[in-house]
């Protein structure tokens, strides 16, 4: 660093934020911003509240700057920071605090957007260019001002290449000797981007100072809750403001993040409105264990389970969506989710943090006179917006003819082998004459129209000692499904307090969610959904409606009992679950001494959770019934308490230390039933059934930690991370259940310490390096265990086939998985910073992986545990931002993201090339990780072809022959992308999302039977005269056959055992969101003391720009397991469109 | 005071940072583990496990094939068929067998095989062990053996296939050490043996007609083996009595696996309704198993087959003999005289405390009257087989009153059907196996095994588009995908060694012709 850099001079006060919870100040200070509209300027919308007496005056700035976005740029030298004041303000305007202030001294403020210029209106400019002699001077005299009009006080004026300076005084006025007319004039100040301008023959040289974008004092939560400035932090953290996710809701926090975030992989199901999300970031690091983030709300982990498991991809009836831990949050409570996207970023969470952590932080109250109320209200409609493009030339029925009894329509149900479309009549399933035409419109009769009406009411308020917010908020969504819908209750109540040294926070969140009939995914049985897309295409869905008949029993619709008629299922299956749960949290921080704190925090997420799905008395598959019923308590608890040590040395090096210890319990206790036949056909109790099987799967985990940390700044230029964590876990064998986990991390402003050129108006570095654990596995995986069968006569003794490991081999030495990462990345910005540019590298290695892995059933077991797994992520994730337009009263931003992620299967167990981990109903295809391929590869067949692209023909069936197992796919988008443009003019905003997965692939099982039933078009050549095939037999000599068209039903059913037939690329790119804001003037409305209020249209998931699944949505997932790759008959894709109303008292 | 507290406060956290870390793992042995499982095995208990799992593991079979059965759909008309559409169907014995009853079966005798007192134990569960792995390789032919359930034991998560002559070999030697390693002064299982309640006795009889089941296996491939084994077998003493019947009893009630298991699948499956006209999965009996009984008078017929006639306001089930009709197998859409087709006795095959019948008195002394024309045993030919004849008609009395036949319909069945004494050896095995055929019934997986072995009875393929044997019956059951997927080397020597992994391909004892 250049020692004559003017930064040296002009000590830049930034928000060296530390730890929060040191902050002795938090509870005297609160800050309410409204920010209901982007087009305000943030002085005239965010009303402070503070009480101060007999305070520093630097105390003061430094909590505004804490509580606010507000930063302040000030030569130390000019102003008395040690000054006390005394300022009180309640709610009110950064100006009238400043007014308060500033009585009675000559400083003068500057309020240019988020930044605050204070200069004493008697700064004069320096004289320090005594050492130019007289002969060689020139004055040049000029004024600067900000682009936006303001005078720039305290502006340092150099001499470029020498040390001689000065500064503009309070009018923006400088005047300067320089040696000659070639001499340059440098123009630095913080916050605005440096100009340089040659001499030459001016003698007056008016400046202006375009503002900087640079968000350089952007504070995000890291860790632990911890705030830290972004420009300090050595890897990525993004965060997104609550805004976000309040106006074009999601039901899920999850889900919302699609395509914001570079490297975070999101994934909204279509499990219908209760259903959960999936989140991956840079990539699958573990190859059997959970790869989804730790979920942490205000400092302190959350629970993120699906009740009984996340559905599987070839579950039949019940195999539902059972929603995750991040649906019952609600995303009006939300002040930011900040992604730690990293181990190096997470490493203080030691073993969860292997796969990222979102952390989420929740608003606060704000003191203020009266009562703040916020109100935001949503409604939305969803309709379907994918169908199938089914072949509609040849219509129900079989052998080439369409059917001409009741029975041979109901056996051909769901066939469409029938005869050429015509308009004739036939008999269908219903018994009725119908003529013989497309029905193109299943999908839409059979579904309805959702909706989605949410409606959040904020209160908050408080004294100086006390702040609250308490909410509450309804959520009611009905599905596309019929009578499936979800409720949610929330409500948020958020304390503060601040008693002497004492500080105290308490929140407590209840949620109560209500679901009925989730709808089924996989299988045929009980899955409404299978209907609507298999029933034969001249048949009209609703003659099968209401699906029962007089006695309530099914009407039959096809020859398989097992394709439950989708509304008997609708009708009379019954599923119900509600969910009750309770996040409590307190804090203690007790300031010891100025510099040294003590925090005590206590944690516990609890829910239980009821489930009961029957099938009824009647149906078909099952004619007395089944009655399944799941009971589980969940308790996640966390204790921490850590000490906090914070130091200035002088003005360049300040360190802050903290250490702490961690005790994790976590439960999970689950009672289930199972039964079968009801004794009194259609009353449908427990007590009424003929076969109860219980099951118990009681979990307990115990995870004890100490971790530490120690951050090192010097000059705001260079940054240095440390942290340490030592873990010790109950699960693991008592030989190696403790693990440490160090990290390193350092930040280098390049642009503070070198000159560049002048393009480039920011510019930092950063590296890290972490390693972490994670997927620890469930509890007694260590010990071999035998547990027993309900037996109604003699005791049955099982082995190792309890409900935690089923049937899996034990391993008595199991230990924790590490992963490593290292990043590197740079953030710069050019153009006055309206081009913002952040890149990042990531190379993250997991070893030791415990893997489950199934092995040869001839084993006597399904799977095994082992330690042994190795993968590799790396990636590169880019964001760029730009200011494309700033005009006036319109402006136009835009911010790209772009992120891949390479992953590796490096290693599996000793002999073992590669683990299974799902198939498809019927084992069409697999999801397998592979060694030396990605996680996640679809597996399956492809059609024998000779060397010259022949098909090779089996003689005795005459079908193509099925190649083995072949690798066919990744599961998983490597390459992920999201484009929000936002334009705003006056009272007008818009929004519009745009994101893309590309490089994955989606195996079909719609397609698998939509060509067993006759409806892709696929099935068309032959139709009319059968079907001739050539090709050769295995020896090389030609073989053809023809296909009658009375056996062409039994060809293509055949195409089953091809998995590649049903394979497509799952890329896409699809219009996410649009919302048009308009901003209600409320000044006219001030009766009613309405603070601000908007309107806005929303609608997500609005079309699909680009994609290459003709019969399906790419995003077609059911299931938020590991398990991605499989579309199997889930409830349609839907866009969603509404309003948003948010009013402010 | 203010400096007071700060210090307290300090010692204090530093005090229980301190207590913290010398207790970070205590306890943690006691967390983990698992409240709901024992870590230590009762031998018994999963004794009595791997019996009732074996007995279920064969209520899949190939009823079909074996043409007792059949179906009009497509998917459950595997059997009889030979289409396979989807499912499990040629795959259940193997990954059911293996993670049930031969896992337990390595369990049971790891705990007890070091202790003398337990010798009765060690040796019924010797020849149980024999028994489920015989059910798997006559199935397939080469399987896992030597290396098979070893995943705990021994880390062995893809064992090698053995040659079915070795399994053989080893079973047989299995089947004659435990028979002779019983000790009447020691413990058994008692009650938790749900064949014999420990009778040592009938442990051996059954050892022994094991031994004359797997010896007469080998008649084709090694008939100088098969007739060694079997004279061992004779000599031992097999099953002759109708009290030493293998059979695992089942519950009316409570839990499924208690329950009858052909009961408890063919109920589920198609029979629910009980009116013979909405079974699911479309299940009949087969027109060649009816025809039969019916040609020969069989009083089995309305013991085992029902015709649901409609009652006034319901159906009521028929047994008259003249009403009882079988499905033909060529069916591939519900006829629409499907009501009038046979299906089995809800108060007999269907009924869920009806006994699993596995090894019979008509079997041992049919295949003793087998042994007698061969040759290979000094009794008589004609006794053997009245003997096993009458036995196989009064077994059905163990399924209740309903099964009961008078002996006088027996004695004139019997009467009627004399030993072809002066057939020819071919004519005297057609009579036998054919007669075999119908006292296993409804234990398909043995008679498929039978008649691969013998050619008996005479079975007519069936002949529907879209199968997969080229309208072959099958010879073997192929080995499931998740070998392929998870244990393909050891596989593909397997494939190298037997041949295709097809329903086609034979396995080593049903060799082509006869040596």
């Amino acid at each position: 660093m250049k020692k004559n850099e003017p930064f040296g001079e002009l000590f830049y006060r930034s928000l060296k934020k530390t730890l929060p919870i040191m902050r002795n100040a938090i509870i005297l200070l609160f800050v309410g911003i409204l920010q209901a509209n982007a087009i305000d300027s943030y002085s005239q919308k965010t009303r402070l509240s503070l009480n101060f007496a007999d305070t520093k005056l630097v105390t003061v700035l430094d909590n505004i700057e804490s509580e606010s976005d507000f930063f302040f740029l000030y030569n130390e030298k000019l102003l008395d920071t040690e000054r006390k004041v005394d300022v009180t303000a309640n709610n009110e305007l950064i100006n009238i605090i400043l007014d308060d202030l500033f009585r009675d001294t000559d400083v003068k403020y500057t309020i240019i957007d988020h930044k605050i210029i204070l200069a004493p209106e008697s700064l004069t400019k320096t004289s320090e260019t005594s050492k130019i002699t007289e002969q060689q001077q020139i004055v040049v005299k000029g004024k600067v001002t900000s682009n936006t009009g303001e005078s720039l006080p305290g502006v340092y004026v150099t001499i470029k290449g020498t040390t001689l300076g000065v500064n503009t005084d309070i009018e923006g006025n400088y005047s300067i000797q320089v040696p000659d007319d070639k001499s340059t004039l440098l123009f630095s100040f913080i916050g605005f981007a440096p100009q340089e301008v040659v001499v030459g023959n001016q003698n007056v040289i008016n400046i202006t100072l375009s503002e900087s974008m640079l968000q350089i004092t952007e504070v995000v939560v890291t860790a632990l809750g911890i705030k830290r400035e972004k420009k300090a932090l050595p890897y990525s953290v993004s965060e997104v403001k609550g805004e976000e996710f309040t106006q074009a809701k999601e039901n899920n926090i999850g889900t919302a993040l699609v395509g914001k975030i570079a490297g975070v992989n999101a994934t909204g199901l279509n499990t219908g409105p209760g259903g959960s999300s999936r989140i991956i970031i840079r990539g699958n690091g573990s190859l059997t264990g959970a790869n989804q983030p730790l979920y942490v709300v205000n400092g302190m982990p959350i629970d993120n389970t699906t009740p009984g498991g996340s559905a599987t991809t070839n579950g039949g009836a019940g195999n539902v969506d059972r929603g995750d831990g991040m649906a019952g949050i609600n995303s009006d409570d939300i002040e930011s989710i900040s992604v730690l996207k990293g181990g190096t970023a997470a490493a203080l969470y030691g073993s969860r943090a292997a796969n990222g952590v979102i952390l989420i932080t929740t608003k606060k109250g704000v003191a203020q006179k009266g009562i703040g109320v916020e109100y935001n209200s949503t409604f939305t409609m969803e309709t379907p917006s994918i169908f199938p493009d089914w072949q509609y030339e040849y219509g129900q029925g079989d052998l080439g003819r369409k059917p001409t009894t009741k029975s041979e329509a109901i056996g051909w149900g769901r066939r469409s082998w029938g005869a050429k479309i015509d308009g004739s009549d036939y008999i269908a399933a219903d018994g009725l004459i119908h003529p013989y035409s497309a029905q193109k419109n299943n999908i839409k009769n059979f579904y309805q129209t959702a909706k989605n009406f949410t409606n959040t009411i904020a209160f908050n308020g408080g004294s100086e000692g006390l702040t609250y917010r308490f909410s509450l908020s309804d959520l009611n969504s009905s599905s596309v499904l019929p009578n499936s819908t979800y409720n949610r209750k929330t409500s948020n109540l958020n304390l503060n307090g601040k008693f002497g040294k004492f500080t105290v926070q308490a929140l407590a969140q209840y949620t109560l969610e209500d679901a009925k009939n989730r709808p089924t995914a996989g299988d045929a049985t009980g899955n409404p959904n299978w209907t609507a897309l298999m029933i034969a295409n001249t048949a009209d869905i609703r003659w099968l409606s209401p699906g029962y008949d007089a006695l309530n029993n099914e009407i039959p619709w096809n020859d398989a009992d097992v394709a439950t008629n989708g509304y008997f299922v609708v009708n009379k299956f019954q599923q119900k679950d509600t969910r009750n749960r309770f996040i409590g949290q307190a804090s203690i921080n007790y300031d010891i001494m100025e510099n040294l704190s003590v925090k005590g925090v206590v944690s516990r997420d609890f829910y239980n959770y009821n489930y009961k799905f029957i099938v009824p008395t009647g149906t078909r598959y099952s004619v007395n019934g089944n009655y399944n019923a799941l009971k589980t308590d969940v308790a996640e608890t966390n204790s921490m308490v850590n000490i906090n040590y914070k130091k200035d040395f002088g003005k360049s090096f300040n360190i802050v230390a903290m250490a702490g210890a961690n005790s994790r319990t976590y439960e999970y206790l689950e009672n289930s039933i199972s039964g079968s036949q009801f004794i009194i056909p259609y009353f449908y109790s427990q007590t009424n059934l003929n076969t109860i099987t219980p099951a118990v799967n009681n979990q307990k985990i115990e995870t004890n930690s100490i971790f530490g940390s120690v951050d090192a700044g010097y000059k705001g230029m260079v940054y240095l991370t440390f942290t340490g964590r030592n873990d010790w876990f109950s699960t693991l064998s008592p030989k190696n259940n403790s693990i440490f986990y160090p990290s390193i991390g350092g930040s280098f402003l390049l642009s503070q310490a070198v000159e560049l050129p002048e393009t480039i108006s920011f510019a930092k570095l950063r590296a890290s390096w972490a390693q972490v654990g994670g997927a620890t596995p469930d509890p007694y995986a260590i010990n071999l265990t035998y547990s027993m069968t309900p037996s109604s006569g003699i005791p049955l003794q099982d082995v190792s086939k309890n409900s935690i490991n089923n049937n899996t081999i034990t391993n008595a030495n199991l230990k924790p998985l590490t992963s490593t990462t290292a990043e590197f990345g740079m953030d710069l910005q050019f153009f006055d910073s309206k081009l913002r540019l952040d890149l990042t590298y990531y190379d993250r290695k997991t070893t030791n992986d415990i893997v489950t892995t199934a092995i040869s059933l001839a084993s006597g077991y399904n799977n095994v545990i082992l330690n042994v797994g190795e993968l590799k992520n790396k990636g590169i994730e880019t964001l760029i931002g730009a200011t494309l337009v700033k005009a006036g009263d319109f402006s136009w931003n835009t911010s790209y993201n772009l992120a891949y992620n390479k992953n590796n299967v490096v290693k599996l167990a000793e002999g073992l090339d590669q683990i299974q981990m799902a198939t498809t109903v019927n084992n069409y295809a697999y999801i397998n990780n592979i060694v030396g391929r990605p996680y996640g590869t679809i597996v399956g067949t492809r059609i024998q072809k000779d060397e010259n692209g022949n098909t090779v023909y089996n003689q005795a069936t005459g079908n193509p022959v099925a190649t083995g197992l072949q690798v066919l796919g990744n599961g998983v988008a490597p390459l992920t992308m999201g484009l929000t443009n936002n334009f705003s003019y006056k009272n007008f905003s818009l929004d519009v999302l745009i994101d893309g997965k590309f490089g994955n692939k989606v195996f079909s099982m719609m397609e698998v039977y939509g060509t067993r039933m006759g409806l892709t078009k696929l099935t068309l050549p032959g139709r009319e005269n059968g079907l001739e095939l050539n090709g050769v037999l295995a020896d090389g000599s030609p073989y053809t056959r023809t296909v009658s068209k009375e056996n062409l039903r039994i060809y293509y059913d055949n195409f089953k055992s091809y998995s590649e037939v049903f394979l497509h690329d799952g890329s896409f790119v699809k219009l996410r969101q649009i919302i048009l804001t308009y901003k209600i003037p409320v000044n006219n409305l001030s009766i009613l003391k309405i603070q601000s209020a908007s309107i806005s249209l929303v609608g997500r998931n609005l079309a699909i720009l680009y994609r290459k699944t003709k019969n399906f949505d790419p995003e077609q997932s059911y299931t938020n397991s590991s398990n991605q790759g499989f579309e199997s008959f889930g409830l349609p894709r839907t866009r969603s469109y509404g309003l948003n109303l948010m009013v402010k008292f | 005071m203010k400096k007071y507290l700060s210090t307290h406060i300090v010692v204090f956290l530093f005090i229980s940072t301190a207590v913290l870390l010398q207790s970070c793992d205590k306890g943690f042995e006691d967390l983990n583990t698992n409240p709901d499982a024992s870590g230590k095995i009762n031998p018994e208990y999963v004794f009595s496990k791997a019996q009732i799992d074996a007995a279920r593991n064969q209520a899949y079979g190939t009823p079909g094939t074996m043409q007792y059965t059949t179906t009009f759909n497509e998917v459950a008309g595997f059997g009889s068929k030979y289409i396979f559409l989807q499912g499990n169907a040629p795959y259940v014995v193997f990954n059911n067998g293996y993670v049930r009853e031969i896992n337990e079966m390595g369990e049971v005798i790891r705990a007890i095989k070091d202790d003398p007192e337990l010798i009765n134990e060690l040796s019924a569960a010797r020849i149980w062990r024999a028994y489920c792995f015989h059910l798997i390789t006559d199935q397939y032919g080469d399987i896992p053996y030597s290396e098979a359930g070893a995943g705990y034991t021994k880390g062995i998560y893809k064992p090698k296939y053995d040659a079915q002559e070795d399994i053989y070999a080893d079973m047989l030697k299995e089947l004659e050490e435990a028979a002779l390693s019983f000790d009447p002064s020691k413990k058994t299982f008692g009650n938790s043996d749900l064949l014999y309640g420990g009778n040592i006795d009938s442990w051996k009889k059954l050892s022994y007609s094991l031994m004359l089941r797997l010896g007469m296996r080998l008649t084709k491939v090694d008939a100088n083996l098969a007739e060694s084994w079997v004279k061992k077998a004779i000599a031992g003493g097999v099953i002759t009595e109708d009290a030493d019947i293998a059979a695992i009893t089942s519950y009316s009630n409570g839990q499924d696996i208690n329950k009858n298991p052909i009961a408890n699948s063919w109920l589920s499956e198609d029979y629910i309704r009980a009116n013979g006209r909405d079974n699911q999965e479309g299940g009949k009996y087969q027109k060649n198993f009816i025809d039969y009984l019916k040609a020969n008078k069989d009083p089995r017929l309305g013991v085992i087959s029902v015709v649901w006639v409609e009652n006034g306001t319901g159906y009521k089930a028929d047994t008259a003999f003249d009403l009882q009709k079988g499905m033909p197998s060529n069916f591939i859409n519900k006829p629409a005289d499907f009501g009038d087709y046979s299906e089995p006795n809800p108060n007999t095959m269907l009924k869920y405390e009806a006994p699993m019948l596995l090894v019979t008195n008509a079997e041992t002394n049919l295949l003793l009257a087998e042994a007698a024309i061969r040759g290979w045993y000094t009794g008589n030919a004609s006794d053997l087989f009245e003997k096993g004849t009458g036995a196989g008609l009064r077994q059905w009395s163990l399924y209740g009153s309903a099964g009961v036949i008078d002996q006088t319909k027996i004695d004139q069945y019997i009467a009627a059907h004399p030993f072809n004494e002066s057939g020819s050896f071919e004519e005297k095995m057609d009579q036998i196996h054919t007669q075999l055929w119908v006292a296993l019934f409804p234990n398909s997986m043995e008679a498929f095994s039978n008649w691969r072995r013998t050619g008996y009875p005479q079975l007519v393929p069936n002949v529907v588009p879209g199968n997969v044997t080229g309208g072959q019956i099958f010879r073997r059951m192929i080995y499931p995908p998740s070998e392929v997927n998870l244990n393909k080397e050891q596989l593909d020597i397997v494939i190298a060694r037997q041949g295709p992994n097809t329903f086609l391909t034979r396995i080593w004892w049903d060799v082509e012709t006869a040596k």
